[in-house]
């Protein structure tokens, strides 16, 4: 609904605006003025009605200021540089020599928002509560008040980020009365990080600083979160300084940065990929069961095209080894990996289709048994990046005589195909590895074990393309159950020459995640020189950090 | 008598039929809430391992009622809907829907209420006007207030927004209220009454200009043919003056037809105004709908659906007795 008024929205804006400067010759009366101007205001992406729920077990309903504002994990893991993580609640930890047993020792002295004191005893319990217990979990436990002990049956090297940088600690003393964590909704959340919730509606909430947060009370002293249903409407908050941060899509940013108020960085992360159901074994049907096709298309469709035209010029360059680059550079195995075609070649994508038996049909495109093949292609219906790069996808294939279909799909039908494998090949975003190492993306979206057979949902992974590779398997087990920097590189240089031959994700581009914020009226925000956290107001974590960093401007 | 009793068994039907058809049509749209949650949910986790108990608990809630038959999914709906329970919203879980739709039900009957209101009244009036002097320069107001319908309702709001709120600072750009200067929501002050009808305006005024068109045609149309009719000259030879004909004698029985449009108006006013709370971030009834349509939340669907239908309905039997009543001819059966 957002994505698909938002173009049209904005040229019709600016035309109006035109006109309206025309007529008047009146410029906007500007920021509210006085005392209030130490509140920031944000937009988080939340639509009205905002949900009043502070659980931070429903990581998908749950308000933003959740993750990270209130609660926090023990470290923060910072997504764009390879450096280790900092320490939040915990101070350091140590994984046994096995990777079963992992030992965090957490600050000094720290407090709850409602005064309590926060101990290894929260931290244990927390780990052992609700959701954060796996099948590998065996048991937590507080040695000493800062120090935790967590012993698993399999070795947890991997899962660091998760265990350490997503688990939010909550406090013992409340969470211990809740039986149903799942429908629990938190409205008095007490957590330990740099702000507690003053105030609640259904537009808009706010939250303070918390005066007991262990490194002193924030600058920013209250953070208003609003709730917004159209991206035309944060665009007109953010040009009138009614709002100071925003992280959403704007096709021409100069609109926005032109005063020199608002400043804006755009990272480029997840990767959008054209997403198959490659594996016949497991039920998969249609053409692009057969690599011979993936590879064709791979070297078919021009990504430069469709970065300019379909993503306004703003997303990024992937790359078949499913790495983000520079940042993950010590795991590439292969310079030519760096990033996939950028033109096509439609002499080499017909080239291997004849080598795979494919011959030119009298309709001009490839088949076999006197019959050319057709392959469906969806994206969901509104997201227009999506479908615009889907039709571009269609005519580039063509003219290596390839024929995909793209159509549009509502989001109900989006979503569940995708899950259970009834689908030939879609447009889907898969999510970047959040430390600088590759194994999640290879363990969630290639491993045979995150996958199952066409007609279920995994209940592990979303390798939702059923894509099972015993080489690829193997060396994801190997790359999981060492910390040795040689044997995990061996591990993915052999995952990154198998799935970069297999495509059964053909990579498109790296999305393009858009921030802005005013620059005005607070200063100490992530740059391009300083990505000290990813300013991005509905990253979990990121966004707390980026907050505790502000002050307001002078 | 007898008029009357067949309105309300015909009601009485007709609200059944509704109810049963609100519960089978989201039965009818493809897909399955409890994947759509799941794959949400697996990608909010970041690749944490849901667990089975989750996944039951979601399947459970969301999932569709497998094992049980439609018919007694179909009593176990009624069941709860004679209760009033309308169940808990998967996009907003757990926050149950009668709590959803109460919250924003007030909104919607004020704003789009009043603006319905005031366009069906100023549409009346000016129509009347307008019939009454037509072949004046007063008929051009049709060609316009029927272009400013025509245009997209989307398209004028952005325009509006673009132009008093954005260029000139005049109106607020979002919201029912200003969450600026209210961080702790609703209070009963005239600050925040003030605040409520400066942030009205701008909407209301959309939705009036959007909708006038249709008023002020139908009635200018009606009083142009009623004042060909025989009582109107017989008025007029009887020496009444031209003001207490316009007001007593034409108006009156041109308004007719309009009154009956502006009984179906007033129904679907719960329906809200999708696109007026879209654009200007207003709260209310018509987004609710539309997420619950998105996110393929049954329970949500369901309520609001169902809040529109009976008010419909409940609009429509009022209008169908008022009329029995203002124009006696419809009370006689052939």
């Amino acid at each position: 609904m957002i994505r698909t008024t938002r173009r049209l929205a904005l040229a019709l804006a600016a035309g109006a605006s035109a006109l309206a400067l025309g007529l008047s010759g009146c410029s906007p009366s500007g920021g509210s003025a006085g005392g209030d101007d130490a509140i920031l205001r944000v937009w988080a992406g939340s639509a009205t009605p905002i949900n009043n729920n502070f659980n931070p077990f429903a990581v998908d309903t749950a308000v933003h200021a959740t993750f990270g504002a209130i609660y926090e994990p023990l470290f923060f893991f910072n997504q764009l540089s390879a450096d280790p993580p900092t320490g939040m609640i915990g101070d350091s930890y140590e994984y046994s020599e096995d990777g079963k047993t992992l030992t965090v020792k957490i600050k000094p002295d720290l407090k709850w928002n409602d005064g309590e004191a926060l101990t290894a005893e929260d931290v244990a319990f927390t780990f052992g509560y609700g959701s954060n217990v796996s099948e590998q979990f065996v048991s937590a436990e507080a040695t000493d008040d800062t120090t935790v002990v967590l012993t698993y049956t399999e070795p947890q090297f991997t899962s660091a980020s998760l265990t350490l940088g997503s688990t939010w600690i909550i406090p013992k003393h409340v969470w211990e009365k809740i039986d149903d964590f799942m429908a629990e909704t938190n409205p008095e959340p007490v957590g330990s990080g740099p702000y507690k919730l003053k105030s609640f509606t259904e537009a808009a909430y706010t939250v303070e600083a918390n005066e007991l947060f262990r490194d002193g009370a924030p600058e920013v002293k209250q953070v208003q979160y609003l709730g917004l249903d159209s991206n035309q409407s944060a665009q007109d908050l953010l040009t009138t300084g009614k709002i100071d941060w925003v992280g959403q899509f704007i096709a021409n940013p100069d609109a926005v940065t032109g005063s020199g108020k608002i400043a804006t960085l755009n990272l480029q992360q997840d990767p959008t990929t054209i997403t198959t159901c490659a594996n016949a074994e497991l039920g998969c049907t249609g053409p692009q069961t057969d690599p011979a096709v993936r590879q064709a298309i791979d070297v078919a469709i021009n990504r430069s095209t469709i970065r300019e035209k379909a993503f306004a010029g703003l997303a990024g360059e992937s790359s078949p080894s499913f790495m983000l680059l520079p940042r993950d550079e010590q795991w590439l195995s292969d310079p030519a990996l760096t990033t996939s075609p950028q033109d096509p070649d439609v002499a080499e994508a017909q080239q291997i289709l004849e080598a795979a038996g494919y011959t030119k049909q009298s309709d001009g495109f490839y088949g076999k048994d006197g019959a050319s093949f057709e392959i469906d292609l969806f994206s969901p219906d509104g997201w227009t990046d999506y479908n615009d790069a889907a039709k571009l996808i269609s005519e580039q294939a063509a003219e290596a005589g390839i024929r995909i279909n793209a159509r549009t799909v509502s989001d109900a039908e989006y979503w569940t195909p995708i899950q259970s494998g009834d689908f030939q090949m879609t447009l889907y975003g898969l999510t970047q590895s959040l430390v600088a190492d590759p194994y999640s993306n290879y363990h969630e979206y290639f491993a045979g074990t995150s996958t199952v057979k066409v007609g279920e949902t995994p209940l592990v992974g979303q390798n939702y393309s059923r894509y099972s590779n015993p080489t690829v398997d193997a060396a994801v087990l190997a790359a999981g159950g060492t910390e040795d920097v040689p044997t995990k590189q061996a591990a993915y240089a052999t995952i990154q020459t198998e799935i970069a031959r297999d495509l059964p994700y053909i990579p498109v581009v790296l999305n393009a995640s858009q921030s802005f914020f005013n620059v005005e009226k607070f200063s100490g925000w992530p740059s391009e020189d300083d990505l000290y956290a990813a300013p991005l107001p509905y990253l979990s974590v990121a966004n707390a950090v980026v907050l505790t960093h502000l002050k307001p401007a002078e | 008598m007898s008029f009357y009793l067949r309105r309300v068994a015909f009601y009485l039907v007709t609200f059944w039929a509704a109810i049963s058809l609100n519960f089978l049509l989201p039965r009818l749209l493809p897909g399955d809430p409890a994947a759509i949650m799941l794959g949400k949910l697996r990608r909010a986790n970041a690749g944490r391992p849901l667990s089975e108990e989750t996944v039951q608990a979601i399947t459970a809630i969301l999932g569709a009622e497998k094992g049980t038959s439609l018919w007694d999914q179909y009593l176990a709906y009624w069941g709860r809907l004679l209760q009033g329970d309308l169940g808990v919203s998967s996009t907003r879980y757990p926050a149950p829907v009668a709590e959803l739709i109460s919250a924003a039900l007030p909104w919607t009957i004020v704003l789009v209420g009043t603006a319905t209101v005031i366009s069906f009244v100023l549409g009346i009036v000016v129509g009347a006007w307008v019939g009454w002097r037509r072949g004046t320069w007063l008929d051009h107001l049709v060609p316009v207030t029927t272009v400013f319908q025509s245009i997209p309702y989307f398209w004028l709001a952005l325009v509006l927004v673009a132009v008093f709120s954005v260029q000139l600072g005049i109106f607020p750009i979002i919201g029912g209220y200003d969450v600026f200067e209210f961080p702790g929501g609703p209070e009963w002050s005239w600050a925040f009454l003030g605040s409520a009808v400066w942030h009205a305006v701008l909407p209301a005024t959309t939705i009036v200009l959007s909708s006038i068109g249709g008023w002020l045609l139908g009635m200018r149309n009606m009083m142009v043919s009623t004042m060909s009719e025989d009582f109107i000259v017989t008025a007029e030879a009887k020496g009444l003056t031209p003001r207490r004909i316009r007001t007593k004698y034409a108006s009156r029985n041109a308004a007719i037809p309009s009154l009956a449009g502006f009984g179906i108006a007033l129904g679907f006013v719960v329906a809200g105004s999708i696109v007026m709370e879209q654009v200007f971030s207003y709260p209310g009834i018509g987004k609710l709908m539309i997420q619950a349509v998105q996110g393929l939340d049954y329970a949500l669907m369901q309520g609001v659906f169902l809040v529109i239908t009976l008010t419909v309905l409940a609009a429509n039997f009022v209008m169908d007795l008022i009329y029995g009543f203002i124009d006696p001819r419809v009370r006689h059966n052939g």
